[in-house]
């Protein structure tokens, strides 16, 4: 026996395997690992405080402030509330781990969809109570139209909106001037629009689809319900081969086999597409409030577009009603309302303090100068507003399948064959549609 | 001394033997050790067991319960046996998922193996400024990978990023590496061996240094070539590091999720998808734990089947 092979011995069999194994045991723990249940104590800390956690919404000026307003809390019983900021990486294991250990918050902001999934799992105490209470001080009355709908559901308010993630058309101005063409005002005009512009080296229907970038799966919703179709229709049911769907999808590959789409659109992140507003390359396309801000371009030269109206009539855009929610795992229910009707009350201070990129729920705080001053943020409310409708159109209500919808593999998938034109748009819809429904079901 | 004392006594110091001492140990002094020993070696190690069960043996167990329930993150849900299997295999994505990982294997391994060989070789020979060759080609496995994607991403993203705008300006046209599902599979593949080469350039090293420098003259002696000498001497005396480093990059690579993740997302339309890929995307954006957790599982035994054979090459190699 060499010294190799008494080597080889030592190395036991066992112990190699146990080793593999835990090695390769990796996707499984990957899989199915906690995420970080953060500090202890469920729903709120020693003496009743209340756990408010709350997502990276902008820059780290915002959760500063957002921690200000929370920390600032003291409720009527000398209740506290404590401010604790929640990674969107894997937020929904985060919150998910957290909330069955019964370290979970007592009131948190969250995935547009979060609460409507936590409902159905039987972890959300409902806002009505909080309702009231915003309807004896006048916040009630002060929410934008439509807003509030969406949460409620036959067992009660979910969850209370506080901004709104809207999805409207940006153009860049002196890339319409250079190609001496106007804004579009219909389809026909985004048409000829977008070939204008391809003509002065810019594309006229900028999106993106690559990792982490949803704006191509809302472009796609946004076309459907701007021909008032949609995902689902009246009665909340799957319906995504209806001819509105169709002929929309039809019109955007029209706009891809004419070279205005991106061809690498499908692999851009958001940071990649807001290279592309900043370079001069997008001359029109969906996204996000505060562009300007976002892109690093605050020239005035990139301005909110006019909602364009489809081949029936139609007018419409989708916005994402971003809410807080409370949680049955609390210190004290009534504290948990308390802290949210506070916090409610205090939103303004973000908006005054410029740290929002997205509108706000209140029609006060619309008004703010820092807020009005900026005609884009004038247009949005007023032109684009009242036409937006939810990801649950034609349907009213919001629920927890849209959370599998939103961000889903069946929707990225879609977005992405459509706008590589790899298909018809009645199979594309057809592969969405299995897609979804196998998902929607479990 | 003879060359067999010599043998004998090196046998017997490799069997911990002492100069004089006969290797046996009277019985009685032997078991009341062994006794002892057991005792202390159990508490010694019970910590350690506990902790290994609690890291790995709960998870574990409870990915089973899993991927046999319908449930989701929050409630177990009910049993359905291997319906989240039967489900998971006959799903397109799947296989379409695994012919990919294979690809993204095959190539991340030798394909770093052979990069890595390549330039362990060349280190091995004096170049000005060796080691500070050796610290930058290790930069790609210290840099973190999000750092890396995303500087591959400004790289290769849009049609004017630095090498299309090199390919266009080349005369090669405009070639759009993450957004063609071809080229998208090929840049994933190329960004794994270029994060992963310098682990084996480190493994081939240090297997290389323990090779005595009189076995390469003997051969020059015996008139061996070059090749001869890279083939009969250098690959079989780094087998057994090859067949471990091997070994490793497999499970690295079958388990890569921010490789493929960070620079593509899975596309374009699944081009990229691993299973791991996968198994992320069904349980946290389409929220099908069970289905989710069974492709970890069937990963995970396919690991193991893989590690298995590997390990077989290594007792081979070690035999021979």
């Amino acid at each position: 026996m060499n010294a190799t092979s008494h080597q080889s011995r030592s190395f036991s069999r066992r112990g190699f395997l146990g080793l593999t194994a835990a090695a390769a045991s990796v996707p499984l723990l990957a899989a199915c690992g906690g995420g970080s249940a953060t500090q202890g104590g469920g729903g709120g800390g020693a003496g009743g405080t209340i756990k408010f956690w709350d997502m990276p919404w902008a820059t780290p000026a915002y959760n500063d402030a957002a921690k200000g307003i929370a920390e600032g809390f003291s409720g009527a019983n000398g209740g506290k509330a404590s401010y604790q900021i929640i990674q969107w990486a894997n937020f929904y294991q985060t919150f998910s781990s957290a909330i069955a250990s019964k370290t979970g918050p007592a009131v948190s902001t969250g995935g547009g969809f979060q609460a409507f999934q936590f409902e159905q799992q039987g972890q959300i105490a409902y806002a009505d109570k909080v309702i009231d209470k915003l309807k004896s001080n006048g916040q009630f009355d002060d929410f934008l139209p439509g807003v509030l709908d969406p949460f409620k559901s036959d067992k009660g308010y979910v969850a209370v909106p506080w901004q709104l993630d809207m999805r409207v058309f940006w153009y860049r101005k002196s890339l319409f001037e250079k190609a001496n063409v106007a804004l579009p005002t219909d389809w026909p005009s985004l048409l000829e629009a977008g070939k204008a512009l391809k003509k002065v080296g810019a594309f006229g229907f900028t999106t993106g689809a690559g990792t982490g970038n949803n704006y191509a799966n809302h472009s796609m919703i946004m076309m459907m319900v701007n021909n008032g179709g949609g995902v689902f229709n009246k009665d909340g049911e799957l319906d995504l081969l209806n001819d509105r769907n169709v002929e929309a999808m039809e019109f955007v590959l029209e706009l891809v086999s004419n070279g205005i789409v991106d061809p690498a659109a499908v692999s851009y992140t958001t940071d990649n597409m807001s290279a592309q507003w900043k370079d001069g390359k997008a001359g029109y396309g969906l996204f996000q409030v505060n562009v300007p801000q976002r892109v690093g371009d605050t020239s005035g030269d990139l301005l909110v577009a006019d909602p364009i109206t489809g081949p029936h009539g139609d007018k419409a855009t989708i916005v994402f009603p971003n809410n807080i929610m409370m949680y049955t795992n609390t210190p004290s229910q009534e504290a948990s309302e308390e802290f949210l009707v506070y916090y409610l009350g205090q939103l303004k201070q973000l908006w005054q303090k410029k740290l929002m990129s997205a509108l706000p729920v209140f029609k006060s705080i619309t008004e703010i100068p820092e807020f009005a001053d900026d005609p884009n943020n004038v247009k949005i409310v007023k032109d684009w507003q009242p036409i937006a409708k939810t990801f649950a159109s034609q349907g009213n209500t919001l629920n927890a399948n849209l959370a599998a919808l939103d961000g889903g593999q069946a929707l990225n998938q879609f977005s992405q064959t459509i706008i590589t034109g790899k298909s018809d748009a009645k199979t594309a819809l057809q592969a969405f549609q299995s897609g979804l429904e196998s998902v929607l079901k479990k | 001394m003879s060359s067999t004392t010599a043998q004998s006594g090196l046998a017997r110091a490799r069997r911990g033997v002492a100069p004089g001492g006969s290797g046996t140990v009277p019985g009685k002094r032997r078991s009341k050790l062994s006794a002892q020993a057991t005792r202390t070696f159990f508490w010694l190690l019970l910590p350690s067991v506990v902790l290994l069960v609690l890291i790995h043996g709960y998870p574990l167990i409870y990915a089973a319960v899993q991927a046999t329930h319908d449930g989701n993150l929050l409630q177990t849900g009910n049993f359905i046996g291997g319906e989240n299997f039967a489900t998971v295999l006959t799903s397109p994505a799947f296989w379409k998922a695994a012919q990919f990982t294979l690809w993204f294997t095959i190539v991340g391994v030798f394909g770093s193996w052979l990069v890595g060989l390549g330039l362990a070789l060349l280190l091995r020979t004096k170049i000005p400024a060796g080691n500070t060759f050796k610290v930058l080609l290790l930069l790609p496995w210290v840099v973190p990978i999000v750092v890396s994607s995303t500087a591959w991403n400004w790289l290769v993203a849009t049609p004017d990023s630095l090498i299309p705008s090199l390919f266009r300006n080349l005369g090669l046209g405009t070639p759009l590496f993450l957004a063609d599902p071809t080229l998208a599979s090929i840049t994933v593949m190329v960004f794994k061996v270029w994060v992963s080469f310098p682990f084996m350039m480190m493994m081939i090293s240090a297997a290389l240094a323990s090779v005595d420098s009189t076995v390469y003259e003997a051969a020059s002696m015996d008139g061996a070539t070059r090749w001869q000498q890279f083939t009969q001497i250098t690959l079989p005396l780094i087998a057994r590091s090859t067949y471990i480093s091997w070994i490793l990059m497999t499970i690295f690579c079958v388990n890569d999720f921010p490789t493929i993740y960070l620079l593509t997302g899975g596309g374009p339309v699944n081009a990229t998808t691993s299973l791991v890929v996968l198994a992320y995307r069904t349980v946290f954006q389409d929220f099908a734990t069970g289905p989710g957790v069974a492709i970890a599982f069937l990963m995970t035994m396919t690991l193991v089947v893989i590690s298995v054979i590997l390990y077989r090459q290594i007792r081979k190699s070690s035999v021979e």
